[in-house]
């Protein structure tokens, strides 16, 4: 069927006279409301201007910041709490259950073996060489998974075939990796370098693909809208919205470096591998030392919450602040 | 209506002559449109041979009922996606979109995701900044230059996303029911600020619309679509160029004229 098209020409002033009386009536009022358009353009605008700012202040989400000492506050009492409950408790099962001490020491031995840990310098020079190590292990960690990540994410052959083994790689435990990389390095540097990059780089190019998969392709469809080459859609739109995820994945890539490098200088000692936290805790087991253990898991532990703290938890609050998808109760 | 129609036009009503004249087909063609067919792979016809030639500076709303195929037309003159059969030209180039969805970038201001725009056309970082404030406040929200898309409310956030279109500087302004995910309030005044920027900057608009109220409200000319195939079934000319109100007589009767036809194409569906 041909499309049967009229065309119909509604309230034209010219015929306005040939046309019904209702119809007149309503000419004449658009007409008028045209010609007193022309005649105060700038009245109507400012009307329509000050309608308008109206609606937007009604509309408009009234925020209530909080400061950032409260914020600050909020944030560190109540697990400091918490640590001093769990410590009072610990003490109080000691005094009062009595315990042998080589079997479960109180706060006090543990905190003695730190103290002495600390005057024979063990403590920072195992704190220093492992932070040292876990962050370069992240940093090149970082630098593969990107450039990995992206080309999964957006070449869909490569993610075909690689995906499912990167995906079985971040649920391997890099440990696995300890007893291959001492036959191939030997006790050195390599050996612990190479376990921790096989725990980060898959959580990192993982985190990238999931960051990209989840991007609305109303985003997508924008930039090409705006005309955006393939350069430019990366940097400028893909990227930047991938971000949070991204984020997210190089957070799992830190707590993935960390936990390798732990088990791997567990594991492998002495050669040129240096005095890691891990080395540590294994001496002090040789040693017997349970204080000494505890001692260093407690230190292990806190390095992870201080890294997460002091590193990416504000940089995740802002980033998630400036794109509105954090929980009013989170801010 | 507000004032009183009878009264005013005898006091203010114009010589039949000053009477503004409709844009006569004078206008160069802004795009143009042939024997165009759409169809996904091997399924139904989409779109069923869409004949149309638009004039530069019209406002042109495409209605139809849901399936209609009406956004597919809006996404091939954009460029979005390849015609099956025929061809579309639009004289200026390329067009401009609107969505329904603001879309602005979430990790961006309003008034970088206008410069972003802005950038993407290549002007010079040195005037993006002011003129991106000029194209905010053309949509009045200058002020709202340095919130972020989540602090602004869905009107603004539509706003932001016109002023952002027309920093394309494209001729050809394409509209995908770019205000029905808003309330009555807000998409009222949006229709007139809309028609505001319209006649300010002279651009062809094609809005795509499911709300025949909406349609006779803003088009000069209405076209309305049947539904699988889509096929362009009817269209109305409207030649007056001043406001209309939604809620004036001459809109309803216009609107009720468009339902009619509508039902009638939407009932042939039954069978």
């Amino acid at each position: 069927m041909p499309p049967e098209t009229t065309t119909r020409t509604l309230t034209a002033p010219a015929a306005a006279d040939s046309a019904a009386a209702d119809f007149a009536a309503a000419d004449a009022a658009v007409t008028d409301s045209a010609a007193a358009d022309a005649a105060a353009e700038a009245p109507g605008h400012d009307e329509l201007r000050r309608l308008e700012a109206g609606l937007d202040s009604l509309q408009a989400v009234p925020e209530t910041p909080r400061g950032a000492v409260r914020r600050t506050l909020d944030g560190v009492v109540p697990p400091i709490l918490l640590l001093i409950g769990l410590i009072v408790a610990w003490q109080a099962y000691i005094v009062i259950a009595r315990p042998r001490p080589d079997l479960i020491p109180g706060p006090i031995d543990v905190f003695g073996a730190l103290v002495s840990a600390w005057s024979s310098d063990r403590l920072q020079i195992a704190v220093l060489t492992s932070l040292e190590r876990g962050g370069a292990g992240f940093l090149i960690a970082v630098a593969i998974g990107t450039p990995i990540g992206l080309l999964l994410a957006e070449c869909r052959p490569v993610r075909r075939a690689l995906g499912p083994l990167l995906s079985g790689l971040q649920v391997l435990p890099s440990v696995a990796w300890v007893p291959a990389a001492i036959i191939w390095f030997g006790l050195t540097d390599a050996t612990v370098y190479f376990v921790v990059l096989m725990g980060a780089v898959p959580s990192i190019a993982n985190g990238l693909v999931s960051g990209v998969d989840q991007i609305p392709p109303q985003l997508r469809r924008v930039g090409t809208v705006l005309g955006a080459s393939r350069l430019q859609m990366a940097t400028l739109v893909v990227l930047p919205a991938a971000l949070p995820g991204y984020f997210s994945g190089l957070k799992q890539g830190w707590a993935f470096a960390w936990r390798s490098l732990m088990a791997a200088e567990i594991i492998a000692m002495g050669g040129t591998i240096g005095f890691g936290l891990g080395s540590m805790l294994q001496q002090s087991r040789e040693l017997a030392d349970l204080s000494g253990v505890l001692a260093t898991i407690l230190v292990i532990l806190f390095v992870g919450i201080l890294v997460e703290l002091v590193i990416f938890a504000p940089i995740e609050r802002r980033l998630l602040r400036r794109r509105g998808l954090m929980a009013a109760g989170l801010r | 209506m507000t004032t009183d129609p009878a009264r005013t036009s005898l006091l203010t009503a114009p010589p039949a002559s000053v009477a503004v004249a409709p844009t006569e087909p004078t206008e160069p063609t802004a795009i143009s449109i042939a024997a165009l067919g759409k169809r996904y792979g091997t399924g139904p016809l989409v779109l069923d041979d869409i004949n149309l030639n638009i004039e530069a500076g019209q406002f042109v709303c495409l209605l139809g009922a849901s399936g209609c195929g009406k956004s597919t037309l809006l996404n091939i003159i954009a460029g979005l996606e390849k015609p099956t059969e025929g061809t579309v030209t639009v004289a200026s180039g390329k067009a401009a979109v609107m969505f329904q969805d603001a879309a602005l970038f979430p990790w961006l201001t309003a008034g970088r995701n206008v410069e972003l725009a802005l950038k993407l056309r290549g002007m010079p970082r040195a005037a993006r900044r002011p003129a991106a404030l000029e194209l905010l406040d053309l949509v009045n929200l200058a002020d709202a230059a340095d919130k972020r898309p989540h602090e602004l409310s869905g009107g603004m956030r539509q706003r932001v996303a016109l002023a952002r279109s027309l920093a394309q500087d494209r001729k050809v302004l394409l509209m995908d029911e770019p205000f029905a995910a808003l309330d009555a309030i807000t998409r009222d005044l949006l229709h007139e600020e809309l028609e505001r920027v319209w006649k300010q900057t002279g651009r062809t608009i094609v809005f795509v619309t499911h709300n025949v109220r909406e349609a006779a409200r803003l088009g000069q000319r209405i076209l309305l679509m049947s539904s699988r195939p889509g096929r362009v079934v009817n269209e109305w000319t409207i030649t007056d160029t001043g406001s209309r109100r939604i809620e004036s007589p001459e809109v309803a009767r216009l609107g009720d004229e468009i339902t009619d036809q509508l039902r009638q194409e939407i009932r042939r569906n039954a069978a």
